[in-house]
């Protein structure tokens, strides 16, 4: 299965971490070590400018009622996975610049738009839709809608793919900007 | 640390009869006795804000109400706010003369700042505050809508206060004063009170009188507002209306919109200082620098009465002898002497005896001249439950004081352990 | 109670000339810029990570499984820095703990399942819970003891907190054995 990693040119990727299944890890990705993305019940598309730091899992969960071929977990752009968090989706789609903070749980049936912060230690169990720009945080799961997006961790991103080369192994680009985006589409599909 | 993470398996009795851990009760040097939380003075010794560690001045604290000039709470979530900057271009058209001034540079971005919380995200550009052009302080101040009815209100009540304690005090000196020997200059001459006071430069009491006269009471009315037509009927958004504490937090606006949320100015912490009560000596008084941890004086039981910690315990069968391991440590620089009792053999409260019998002979016989001093802590007898009889070793065990150079050498145990 | 003697496998573990004892199973990113100052325990899966700015801690720290010590970043007009980590004597991190902290003073407790937010600063003598979140930039003043999400202060620490402190860090150093030593 690992042999269907896709990292696209622009990512940095840290050896130390375990990928398993199809996933595809768009260019300006900063995957730091010891993350774990396992793509058992269908492909993982990571886009583009996403951090995920360290002990942060990402698990396209098997589930019985999955639809043949699997629909894919798309990962929007600009979201950040803090230390330790954990997303477990079987047919999610996050949109884009999602804050998961340090230590949260995105259960299955979570269904995410963009621009929402899962605070630190927050777990989503039950099934349900964050709207735009939500926030939720405290043990209580305090909900509030915020006005304006997340702002944009590009700046961290360039510190980060300047930084990581220098202490990390990593893990090369193997597929070029051209080929991956005509594989990506295709690739689903045909399997059985 | 282990008194922090675990449970309190043993306990002192302090000389109230309450029942704490060591970590929790001071040692009167002068009373010879064991005191705690309960039974002594807290004073405060000054005010700072626990954000950005300024010291208030305790005047300047009352006339800002405890809350701190230059730091915020989050009116959403109660969290501190941060300040945070951005680059802003200026408006061509600046409306205010200030702006005006700045006409020439305003072509470079301007250094812009609002405040921002960190864990529910909410900033102050939520509630339409503009942002500022300094870093701290210059935040709208909001009055409250009843501030003069307040100050009215703060001032009839000063001025009855006054005016109830003048009044003891002239029937106090009636009280005494044997009427009709000697005829006052008021009685004789027809001045009024007041003129009295002028003559004797006294504060004169008009101001409270005027307080107290001009003082309209508030009127109950049985009109109500009309509630809105839709009232009922329209759709109630939970993201939009403040919760309970959000509310109460202001309790001068009690805003029952979010968008009616304001930050909140911090509340001050104190730095406090604690004095027996019986012998009015201070037994903790912190550094003045409210970053500091140090103190000026700190007589705590951990550094006075011998600390006792179980090692090893087996689980109690009725009717069966189980071990009960102690380590006991003394942390002082003397030699002391430690006798176990039964817990029926403890000395009633009247005797100046410290349970767990502390036998410290020299300062015993100290202890025999304060016995006079009048007891304004209160003394109780311990309550305990006792389930098992223990037996203890006979003779008195004898701890060495605390070794100091100990704690240079790596491999060797630093206390004296039994 | 007194501290339980703790048994960790002699061959998983480096001890160094100043008394550190650092576990195999660590990831130190970029450990030059790691200083421990003496008698610290790291121990194993834990994550240092001097590769994004220095990491300092004092003596007699102990950094529990699982932990991850971040150096924090802030972001300028002009890009992003990544703020060096102090951390005083005396530290206790409990395990799965991420501390995001600026500084961190002496005398610190800090639970298990803790999240220390960005650019916190912990004065000397704190303690702050297990499965707190302390939201980023917060103070936490000296004596002050933190719990919950977000952390509030629920009550203050004893006195004589540096003692009970130092005594505690000492005390698990030297409860800290080898399996072999039998």
């Amino acid at each position: 299965m690992s042999h269907n990693i896709k990292i696209l040119p622009g990512a940095t990727v840290c050896e130390d971490c375990t990928l398993e299944g199809d996933i595809t890890i768009g260019g300006g990705t900063v995957i730091h070590p010891r993350v774990t993305i396992i793509a058992e019940g269908g492909p993982i598309i990571i886009a583009e400018y996403c951090i995920i730091e360290e002990y942060s899992t990402i698990i396209h969960k098997k589930s019985d009622q999955q639809e043949n071929p699997p629909k894919p977990l798309f990962i929007g752009a600009h979201n950040v996975f803090e230390v330790g968090c954990k997303l477990e989706s079987p047919c999610g789609h996050i949109g884009e610049s999602n804050v998961f903070e340090c230590r949260s749980y995105v259960g299955v049936d979570v269904k995410i738009g963009s621009g929402c912060v899962v605070g630190a230690a927050c777990h989503l169990t039950a099934p349900q839709t964050l709207v735009d720009n939500t926030v939720i945080w405290g043990s209580e799961h305090h909900i509030r809608e915020a006005l304006e997006k997340q702002p944009s961790q590009l700046l961290q991103l360039d510190f980060l793919s300047k930084v990581m080369p220098n202490y990390h192994r990593l893990r090369k680009p193997n597929v070029h900007k051209r080929q991956s985006s005509t594989r990506q589409s295709q690739e689903p599909s045909p399997k059985p | 640390m282990a008194y922090l993470t675990q449970p309190d398996y043993v306990k002192y009795i302090c000389s109230c009869g309450q029942l704490k851990p060591i970590t929790s009760l001071y040692f009167c040097r002068h009373c010879l006795k064991i005191r705690c939380g309960f039974c002594i003075c807290h004073e405060v010794d000054s005010h700072y804000c626990a954000n950005c560690l300024e010291n208030m001045p305790s005047s300047e604290a009352r006339l800002k109400k405890n809350r701190c000039s230059s730091c915020f709470d989050c009116p959403s979530c109660f969290h501190t706010l941060s300040t945070r900057a951005t680059m802003a271009q200026p408006r061509q058209t600046p409306q205010d003369p200030a702006g005006g001034d700045t006409k020439v540079e305003s072509k470079q971005p301007k250094k812009m700042y609002y405040l921002s919380c960190f864990n529910c995200r909410w900033t102050s550009r939520d509630v339409g505050i503009p942002d500022q052009p300094v870093a701290s302080g210059g935040w709208p101040e909001r009055t409250n809508p009843f501030a003069a009815r307040v100050n009215q209100l703060l001032d009839y009540y000063k001025a009855i206060a006054l005016q109830e304690k003048q009044e003891k005090i002239e029937r106090e000196r009636k009280k005494f004063t044997i009427r009709g020997k000697y005829i006052t200059l008021t009685d004789k001459t027809g001045l009024t009170g007041a003129m009295a006071r002028n003559i004797a430069g006294l504060p004169s009491s008009d101001s409270s009188c005027s307080a107290i006269a001009n003082f309209v009471p508030s009127q109950a009315s049985a009109e109500v507002e009309e509630l809105p037509e839709d009232y009922y009927t329209k759709e109630v958004n939970l993201n939009q209306i403040t919760s309970m504490p959000q509310r109460l937090a202001s309790p001068e606006w009690q805003p029952v919109s979010v968008s009616r949320l304001h930050p909140l100015a911090k509340l001050l912490s104190v730095k406090r200082s604690q004095r027996c009560r019986v012998c009015d000596h201070n037994l903790t008084k912190p550094e003045y620098n409210p970053g500091s941890i140090k103190f000026k004086i700190e007589l705590l039981a951990y550094y006075h009465v011998p600390e006792v910690k179980i090692i090893s315990h087996e689980p109690v069968k009725a009717g069966e002898k189980t071990a009960l391991l102690l380590k006991l440590t003394n942390p002082t620089g003397h030699e002391m002497q430690i006798k176990l009792l039964q817990p029926e053999d403890l000395p009633p409260p009247e005797e100046k005896e410290e349970p767990k019998s502390i036998e410290k002979s020299l300062e015993k016989s100290l202890n025999l001249e304060k016995d006079t001093s009048s007891y304004k802590a209160i003394e109780r007898e311990p309550q305990y439950s006792v389930t098992s009889r223990v037996t203890s070793p006979p003779t008195a065990l004898t701890l060495a004081q605390r070794d100091d150079a100990a704690e240079y050498d790596d491999d060797a145990q630093h206390d004296t352990t039994e | 109670m007194e501290l339980q003697d703790t048994y960790y496998n002699k061959s998983e573990y480096v001890e160094t000339a100043s008394g550190n004892k650092v576990s195999r199973q660590t990831v130190l990113c970029g450990s030059q810029n790691i200083v421990l100052h003496g008698k610290v325990i790291v121990q194993s899966d834990a994550i240092i990570r001097g590769d994004l700015a220095n990491v300092k801690t004092g003596r007699f720290c102990i950094i529990s499984k699982g932990s991850v010590i971040r150096p924090p970043f802030k972001k300028f007009s002009k890009g992003v820095a990544f703020f060096p980590l102090q951390m005083g004597d005396h530290v206790f991190v409990g395990e799965n703990t991420v501390v995001n902290a600026a500084v961190v003073g002496s005398y610190v407790y800090i639970g298990k399942n803790v999240v220390i937010g960005r650019r916190c600063v912990l004065k000397d003598c704190c303690m702050i819970e297990d499965n707190s979140v302390l939201p980023a930039e917060t103070v936490v003043p000296s004596f002050a003891r933190y719990s919950g999400s977000p952390a509030r202060l629920i009550t203050t620490l004893p006195e004589a907190t540096p003692d009970l402190m130092t005594e505690f860090t000492k005390s698990y150093y030297q409860h800290f054995l080898p399996t072999t030593v039998q």
